[in-house]
């Protein structure tokens, strides 16, 4: 080695004397413990950052990185966002054809454009990951019940990005995307035009639809607002929430306190650096080899068939085709946001906090089930409902066809098949007496009923009556479903129905294999035989349902003791809402049943 | 203070203190510069409301620069026995011509608004969205919509021509097979 050093360092050395580099750079980087520290707090950047953090809290396979990720694809879209905005003009006559040039004629333009759209993707899959996340490994229990709050409107605004965001290409995807999305705004109780108990000012002119439409048909002024909602206002409080999502973050602390404490700088800062390059590499690899879709120019007069949201999109729409928009649109996705909000509230279970919950073998009368050792009853709910709303999607993907048909994945569509759907109502009487017994099965048997049923009645007259209770409300639950189905006239003969029985014309129909399969007993088998089958069904369905309720009794009632009577009020209503939509989606699509009660004087439909 | 607030109160005429009146029960319940503090915050807070509300009124135009809803659809000869989709690529209306008459429905799910087709070998109109199937009446057979598909107004114009109205609908049974929503051949 040379005595002299080398003149780059001498050089280096000199600037680094020099007023204005220490005018900028207010320590020096040699890696020792003062500078990990200064480097965190005195950096704006990363100040946001604690200085020490325990080893537990930045495993990777404890956070997965999930929020770090989500808010780098935010960034990420920020950028790609502006420069695309450079080419783009929010007007109908020229929306498409700029979309057209950027993907085509602009250089790097369909590149930015693809990296837009697949980031926006990807954001949705990671804040949902994120929020899985939390929820699993309890992060959201106090001190953190505001910050899961937080969270969940950052997701709804996620949402609500791509949403908007896919309006502006002016293709056919966008155009008939804000048809449904305005339609739905146009079904709002109270405030929609078309909503059920509209208030009587309410007019096409003055609703929910024309504030978010700016007029009555979607043109330039929906256009131009669905652009600075997607470009200015969103972003504007996206941001906002976000720096108290984060500031949270800080204040009330990580959810993980274990093991020894470590430098962020460099343990943390060095784990995003590389998560935001992996991520970058996907998202660059991803944009250079699939194009964002582009559909036809938007026609008002022309839907694609079928026509199909965005993947995050296609839970909500399969939903709207099981209830009215009203429910599906707006009363549904409300009670969900809702309901995630009120979790931390409700959730009084101080268990599980800061690791994901440990798997265990159990069983639920015959079915072998999966459940946790920690718990089980919150996982399960929550679990449920995400894999509810995945296979809805997965349905609304793989299973639908040209007008919104069932297709299996495997069959080939066909726009000319003769389907000849049929669906009918249940009687309103039945109905109502049906959502009745449903709800019911949400009543609590408070501790202190119990004990007088004991002192009166011996010590096994709670549980009898728990079970003579559910049975009963098992065994109506089939027979309100069963009963009106086979002996109800069809209120649509002769005028819309060649049939004059719901019998008849579900049983002909190829939509509810159930009532198909009852129908065809009967007509093989006689009518004797054939209703005695039916009998025998009905009453197996309901001791089955009886059996759930007794074993759903045991837990409601131990619930009942845990959360108390305003806490049960919240969440026993919005698990039984979560499980009956499951059943309506049964009820359509195995018994062919459209609503069960049907006031058209209200619009009111369920 | 009048002889009503003070028989008003729960002391009774007997009582040798009055019980003190309203005016007195604010002036304690809100000492002077209280009461003028908390107005200014009450004005503050009417006046943020207020114009935060007022831009909820910004966002409703008053003009609406939108297409015309009436159009001129033809020679009532032209069009066949049955549901004809002439119309739908331009005007998103299909014109039915029955033994009777003519009777226009606008091609609009009442579902959430996508462009039905129509499907002749089943006589069905179906939605691409949510698979509401509807007859050549417009009336719901299968899916999620909710009422039956609207009618247009529709009549004979001076020149001969269908002349249709997508801004006066009806789609009660009996009203919609009537007046300016039916053109019986008499007319035609």
């Amino acid at each position: 080695m040379a005595a002299t050093p080398n003149p780059m360092t001498q050089a280096t050395q000199w600037l680094k004397k020099t007023k204005l580099w220490k005018s900028i750079f207010r320590h020096d980087f040699t890696d020792t413990p003062r500078t990990r520290l200064q480097r965190v707090f005195g950096n704006v950047f990363l100040h946001l950052h604690p200085v020490r953090i325990p080893k537990d809290a930045i495993r990777v396979t404890y956070t997965w990185g999930m929020g770090g990720i989500s808010f780098y694809l935010f960034l990420l879209l920020v950028v790609s966002g502006i420069l695309l905005m450079f080419y783009y003009r929010p007007t109908s006559a020229v929306a498409y054809q700029d979309i057209k040039d950027l993907t085509f004629a602009v250089t790097l333009g369909g590149f930015l454009r693809n990296l837009h759209r697949w980031a926006a993707h990807l954001m949705v899959i990671c804040v949902i990951l994120h929020m899985i996340r939390v929820f699993l490994t309890g992060s959201y229990k106090p001190p953190r019940e505001y910050n899961w709050v937080v969270g969940v409107l950052l997701l709804v605004m996620t949402l609500f990005l791509s949403y908007t965001g896919y309006l502006l290409p002016w293709d056919q995807l966008a155009l008939w995307a804000v048809t449904v999305g305005a339609q739905m705004a146009a079904n709002s109780p109270l405030l929609g035009n078309e909503g059920p108990f509209r208030l009587p000012f309410i007019t096409t002119t003055n609703d929910v639809r024309f504030m978010l439409v700016g007029g009555t048909t979607i043109g330039d002024a929906t256009l131009i607002r669905f652009y600075v909602l997607h470009c200015m206002a969103v972003p504007f409080i996206f941001l906002i929430f976000l720096a108290v999502h984060f500031w949270r973050v800080r204040k009330d602390s990580f959810s993980v306190q274990t093991g020894p404490k470590v430098d962020v700088w460099p343990n943390l800062v060095s784990r995003e650096l590389l998560a935001a390059l992996l991520v970058t590499v996907i998202l660059f690899v991803w944009s250079m080899l699939l194009g964002a879709p582009l559909e036809g120019e938007a026609n008002l007069n022309v839907t694609p068939n079928p026509s199909k949201a965005p993947w995050y999109f296609l839970g909500l729409q399969e939903l709207l085709v099981y209830f009215d928009p009203w429910i599906a649109g707006v009363v549904l996705p409300t009670l969900i946001v809702v309901g995630l909000m009120a979790i931390p509230y409700v959730d009084t279970n101080p268990k599980g906090l800061g690791r994901w919950p440990d798997l265990r073998r159990a069983r639920l009368g015959p079915l072998p089930v999966l459940t946790t050792t920690e718990r089980p009853f919150a996982v399960s709910v929550f679990m449920l409902g995400t894999i509810m709303w995945f296979v809805l999607i997965f349905i609304g993907e793989f299973c639908r066809g040209p007008n919104w048909e069932w297709y299996w994945p495997w069959e080939d569509w066909s726009h000319r098949r003769i389907s000849k759907m049929t669906l009918k109502n249940l009687p309103n009487l039945w109905g109502g007496l049906l959502i009745v017994a449903y709800f019911l099965l949400g009543s609590p048997a408070p501790q202190r009923i119990k004990a007088w049923l004991a002192a009166r009645f011996g010590p096994r007259a709670p549980e009898r009556a728990s079970a003579l209770l559910h049975l009963g409300l098992g065994m109506l639950l089939a027979v309100a479903v069963f009963v009106p189905l086979v002996m109800s006239g069809d209120p649509d003969y002769p005028a819309r129905s060649d049939t004059p029985t719901l019998f008849e014309a579900l049983g002909r129909s190829r939509n509810a294999p159930v009532v198909q399969g009852m129908y065809g007993l009967v007509q093989s088998a006689g009518p004797a035989a054939g209703y005695a089958g039916i009998a025998l069904l009905v009453l197996s369905a309901g001791l089955a349902l009886g059996w759930i309720g007794i074993r759903f009794g045991r837990l409601k009632d131990r619930l009942y003791e845990e959360l108390g009577l305003l806490k049960y009020s919240i969440v026993i209503p919005l698990f039984l809402i979560m499980v009956g939509v499951l059943g309506k989606i049964v009820l359509r699509l195995l018994f062919g049943i459209k609503y069960l009660v049907s006031i058209p004087a209200f619009d009111f439909n369920i | 203070m009048t002889n009503g607030t003070s028989a008003s109160s729960p002391a009774g005429p007997d009582a040798d203190v009055r019980a003190p009146g309203l005016w007195e029960r604010l002036d304690q319940a809100l000492e002077r510069r209280q009461f003028i503090l908390k107005s200014g915050w009450a004005l503050f807070w009417l006046f943020l409301g207020g114009w935060l509300l007022s831009n909820l009124r910004y966002l409703f135009p008053n003009v609406l620069y939108e297409a015309t809803l009436t159009f001129k659809g033809g020679r009532p000869e032209d069009f066949p026995l049955g549901v004809s989709d002439k119309l739908k690529k331009s005007h998103r209306v299909w014109v039915v011509r029955t033994e009777q008459g003519f009777y226009s429905v606008w091609a609009r799910c009442t579902h959430l608004g996508c462009t039905p087709n129509w499907f002749e070998a089943e006589g069905r109109f179906k939605c691409p969205c949510h698979g509401s199937n509807f007859t050549s009446t417009g009336d719901v057979i299968a899916g999620p919509a909710p009422k039956p598909l609207w009618r247009c107004a529709i009549q004979l114009s001076n020149d001969g021509q269908l002349l249709i109205d997508k801004g006066r609908l009806e789609n009660r049974p009996g009203q919609r097979d009537k007046g300016e929503f039916f053109l019986p051949y008499s007319n035609a």
